[in-house]
C-alpha cells in the first residue's frame, strides 16, 4: 500500500462542519444531547475541542480587520506523524502505524494510561475516563482500506479536503502554495512535508502557519528518549547482576573470624576461622 | 553468646511493609515498562496490575509518612545514622570498598559508626530516589492536574528512577540479604528479630558495637 495523506486546503474550507459531522456518523461517535454544554465564547466554533468522542473539528481564528473578518480555519484532528510521539510512548504497543502511514490505536490494547495524550505535541488523543480508553482518528482506515475516502473528505463540498497518494497530495499543496502567492497572499504556505518526519495530513495554510494555529516546527521533545532509556536501563540492570555475580564468586570462599570484644580492658578479640 | 537489639519491631515491621510494596511496584510496572510482556500477559492482567501498582504506591508513600508521624524520634535517629559528618575511618572505608566487594573481601576495612559510610550513601540515595518516584507516579496517576510537558518529563524520569532504584536495590538485597559471603546473617536484622551477634556486629560496625557493648542498653546475653 502506497503512502497516502489528507490535503486540507484552508483557502477552499467554508467551515460548513460537513467533515464533523461526516467523521461523527461514520465512526458512530454520539454528540451531546444537551444544549447547553458549550461556553459561550463569541466564536463559530463548535464544539471548542476535540473530545474522545470528536475527533475531528474545524477549529475558527477569526481575526477583526479593518473591513470584515479573516477566518482563518484549521481543521483540528490527527496528523498521522511518521515519527509519532504517541507511539513511542504506548507502553502497551496500542499505537501502531499502518502501511499508508495512518497511526491508529488498537483498542483492545489500549489501557487508558494517557501517555499518548501527554506525548502528542498537536494534544490530539483524548481520553475517556468512563471507557478508561485513549481515541482519535484513525482516518477512516476501515474505509480507506477498501478503497474509500476517510469520511470527511467524502463530505467536502468545496474541495478543502482531498486524500490520495502523498506524494500526490503534496505536489496539489505546492502548486495551491504558489498560486496563493500570486493571488496576494504572501505568507501562505505548506505544513506537514517534513515536520516530525512527514505528516499524513498536508495543510495549505493561506495566511501562514501561525495564523492558522499550526506549531512550527514541532517536536517530539523528552518522549524520544524511551529509545535510549529502555536499552540502557537493561544495559545498567545486567551490569549491576553481573558485577555482583562477580563478586560472590569472588567471595564464595571466605570464611570470617569470630569477632568478641571486652569492654572492661576495650581490647578486641579476633578468633581467625581455620580456612 | 551476646547479640545487640539493633532494630525496633516497629523499624522491621515498616520494612517488611516497605519491602512488599516496593517490590510489588516494581513486578507490576516491568509489565507496563516491557511492551511485549504487557502483550504477553493480555489486557485484563495488565490493568489488574495497574491497580495493584496503584494501591501498592499508595502504602509506599503513606506507610513512612505514617512512621515519620508516630515516630519522629525514629525518623530523627535514621536520618542521623545515615548523614553524618565522614571521619577518617569512613572516608577510608569508603576508597576501599569496592575492591573489598569484588575481590573476595581481602581488603582490612576500618571499623564503622551505627552505619558504614557507604551505607549512607546507598540508603541515603534510596531514599531521596522513592521520593523523587512517589512525586513523578502522582503526576502521571493525576495528569489532567499538570501540563503537558510535565507529564511528558514525569513519565520519563519515573522510568528513569525504576531503573536506577533498581540498581541500588539489588545492591541492597545483595549485601542487606546476605548474599554477599561476608556478610551472611544480615537479612534476619530487618526481617527476623533485628539482632545482632556481638562477632557480626563487631565486624560491620566496630565502633557502634563498642559503644553498645559498653553502654549495655541494648545487650541480651543468651
Amino acid at each position: 500500500m502506497a503512502e497516502t495523506a489528507i490535503l486540507y486546503d484552508s483557502s477552499k474550507c467554508t467551515a460548513c462542519k460537513g467533515c464533523q459531522v461526516a467523521c461523527k456518523q461514520w465512526n458512530q461517535l454520539p454528540s451531546p444531547l444537551t444544549n447547553d454544554e458549550y461556553t459561550y465564547t463569541e466564536s463559530f466554533q463548535a464544539p471548542l475541542d476535540l473530545a474522545p468522542n470528536t475527533w475531528l473539528i474545524i477549529n475558527f481564528r477569526e481575526e477583526d480587520k479593518e473591513i470584515g473578518i479573516d477566518w482563518n480555519f484549521m481543521r483540528n484532528s490527527c496528523f498521522h506523524c511518521t515519527e509519532a510521539a504517541c507511539e513511542m510512548a504506548c507502553p502497551v504497543g496500542a499505537i501502531s502505524h499502518k502501511d499508508n502511514g495512518a497511526v491508529v490505536i488498537d483498542q483492545e490494547k489500549c489501557i487508558g494510561c494517557r501517555y499518548c495524550v501527554a506525548a502528542c505535541p498537536f494534544s490530539v488523543p483524548r481520553w475517556d475516563e468512563a471507557k478508561n480508553k485513549t481515541f482519535k482518528c484513525w482516518q477512516c482506515f476501515d474505509r480507506t482500506s477498501a478503497e474509500r475516502q476517510p469520511s470527511c473528505v467524502s463530505t467536502c463540498p468545496t474541495g478543502a479536503l482531498e486524500y490520495g497518494d502523498r506524494a500526490d497530495m503534496l505536489g496539489i499543496a505546492r502548486e495551491r502554495v504558489d498560486q496563493l502567492k500570486a493571488a496576494g497572499y504572501d505568507k501562505a504556505e505548506m505544513y506537514g512535508e517534513k515536520e516530525l518526519g512527514g505528516l499524513h495530513t498536508i495543510v495549505v495554510a493561506q495566511r501562514g502557519l501561525e495564523a492558522h494555529g499550526l506549531i512550527r516546527d514541532p517536536k517530539i521533545g523528552i518522549t524520544d528518549f524511551w529509545q535510549f532509556l529502555k536499552p540502557l536501563g537493561g544495559l545498567g540492570i545486567a551490569a549491576t547482576t553481573a558485577g555482583l555475580g562477580f563478586s560472590y564468586l569472588m567471595a564464595l570462599g571466605y570464611k570470617r573470624g569470630e569477632y568478641s570484644y571486652d569492654e572492661k580492658t576495650d581490647t578486641l578479640n579476633v578468633k581467625e576461622v581455620e580456612k | 553468646m551476646r547479640y545487640i537489639q539493633r532494630h525496633s519491631a516497629f523499624a522491621r515491621g515498616l520494612h517488611w511493609i516497605h519491602t512488599i510494596a516496593c517490590l510489588s511496584l516494581f513486578a507490576t510496572g516491568l509489565i507496563l515498562f516491557i511492551p511485549s510482556v504487557a502483550a504477553a500477559v493480555g489486557m485484563a492482567t495488565v490493568q489488574g496490575a495497574r491497580m495493584v501498582h496503584r494501591v501498592m504506591a499508595v502504602i509506599f508513600i503513606v506507610a513512612p509518612i505514617a512512621a515519620i508521624i508516630i515516630s519522629p524520634k525514629g525518623f530523627v535517629h535514621l536520618w542521623k545514622s545515615l548523614f553524618f559528618k565522614w571521619d577518617a575511618d569512613d572516608k577510608e572505608f569508603m576508597a576501599k570498598f569496592f575492591p573489598y566487594l569484588f575481590f573476595g573481601a581481602k581488603q582490612h576495612m576500618p571499623p564503622q559508626k551505627i552505619n558504614k559510610s557507604g551505607q549512607g550513601v546507598a540508603d541515603g540515595a534510596l531514599i531521596f530516589l522513592s521520593i523523587a518516584i512517589s512525586i513523578t507516579g502522582v503526576i502521571i496517576w493525576f495528569p489532567e492536574l499538570f501540563s503537558a510537558g510535565i507529564v511528558r518529563w514525569s513519565i520519563m524520569l519515573h522510568s528513569g528512577l525504576m531503573v536506577l532504584i533498581g540498581v541500588f536495590m539489588l545492591a541492597h538485597i545483595y549485601l542487606g540479604a546476605g548474599i554477599f559471603q561476608p556478610y551472611r546473617g544480615s537479612g534476619k536484622l530487618m526481617f527476623g528479630d533485628g539482632r545482632v551477634s556481638e562477632s557480626d556486629a563487631l565486624y560491620h560496625w566496630g565502633t557502634w558495637a563498642k559503644e553498645e557493648l559498653k553502654k549495655g542498653d541494648n545487650v541480651i546475653a543468651e
